[in-house]
């Protein structure tokens, strides 16, 4: 099963065959604490991709069932928290890859949402951004990066997204998947990602403006 | 000082017609981040640029964006709040057991 999933091609920093250097000493702990030690990370790290606590928890089982029979693939070479966390990115991407065979990725209705109304909609600069309800000037964002609230503004925005959109923006900016590896795992087109991902930056980027840094000003 | 005006009216409607909208430079923008760009279209970007200051913000501010996207998996705050069932542990502590 490990070794089925280790195939795939995913960039996984943490996953134990990123570092090859061999330790002597192996030290795994007793699996039967890996529940209690890791289980509620792992559970909320696969909640936060798939959405659904069921298919979350399946996740997780399956990740430690994989981790106690590739156990011999641990060799204490990473963290066993990073370990799991890398089998059981494996493992979402397992089901994006059976999700993507049986049902199309294609959300059609977020197509439709356009930002159309905050572009000029007809004369001779139609299609430019109207300017007062184009993209403002951000105040210095780098600061709002080690604002607990910020990062929770962020995750709420990219909920709003449609499930499937999210699913994508997910892979390709959060866990940094090549849009190549994407098309092939849920089986679309490349045209058709650069368009999810093309809308899922649109709204996250206005959902963000509106949401925390036009009020960041405000707040002065 | 009406010359100047005048001329510069007359830059923005000629870099206007010869390079992208700005809903195709958003798509552009994206585009970028995932496969490079012809030397023709960066031009064309970096020429409409000059005229937009919205497509600038919108530039960077999407580049910002996706920088700091790998950060949302890491922040364990920005993760969901609700652990895993009670019942569900239960349940996976057995398959565990019995996969011994």
């Amino acid at each position: 099963m490990i070794v089925e999933s280790n195939s795939v091609a995913v960039p996984m920093s943490e996953s134990p065959t990123s570092s090859p250097a061999p330790a002597p000493s192996p030290r795994l702990s007793d699996p039967e604490r890996w529940v209690d030690e890791h289980g509620d990370y792992l559970f909320k790290y696969a909640l936060s991709r798939l959405r659904d606590p069921l298919k979350a928890e399946d996740a997780v089982q399956e990740t430690f069932l994989a981790a106690l029979k590739g156990g011999k693939s641990f060799q204490g070479r990473s963290a066993e928290k990073s370990w799991l966390v890398g089998i059981l990115k494996n493992k979402i991407c397992d089901y994006y890859r059976k999700a993507g065979r049986e049902t199309s990725f294609t959300d059609m209705e977020f197509y439709k949402d356009e930002e159309s109304d905050r572009f000029v909609q007809e004369g001779m600069f139609k299609d430019g951004w109207i300017h007062e309800a184009g993209p403002q000037e951000w105040d210095s964002p780098g600061a709002s990066l080690d604002r607990e609230v910020f990062w929770q503004t962020y995750r709420d925005c990219s909920n709003k997204l449609p499930k499937n959109v999210a699913t994508v923006f997910t892979l390709r900016e959060v866990d940094g998947v090549e849009s190549k590896e994407i098309c092939a795992m849920l089986n679309i087109s490349e045209n058709n990602l650069w368009v999810m991902l093309h809308r899922a930056r649109m709204a996250l980027r206005r959902c963000l403006e509106t949401n925390w840094f036009a009020k960041q000003e405000g707040a002065k | 000082m009406k010359l100047f005006a005048s001329l510069k009216t007359k830059f923005v409607v000629w870099v206007w017609n010869r390079t992208p909208t700005c809903a195709e430079m958003s798509r552009l923008t994206s585009r970028a981040l995932e496969q490079p760009l012809t030397i023709k279209t960066r031009l064309k970007m970096r020429l409409h640029f000059v005229i937009c200051a919205w497509c600038r913000r919108y530039f960077k501010q999407i580049n910002f964006l996706h920088e700091t996207a790998p950060r949302l998996g890491l922040e364990l705050g920005a993760l969901p709040a609700r652990g895993m069932s009670a019942e569900a542990k239960q349940r996976i502590m057995q398959r565990i057991r019995s996969g011994h």
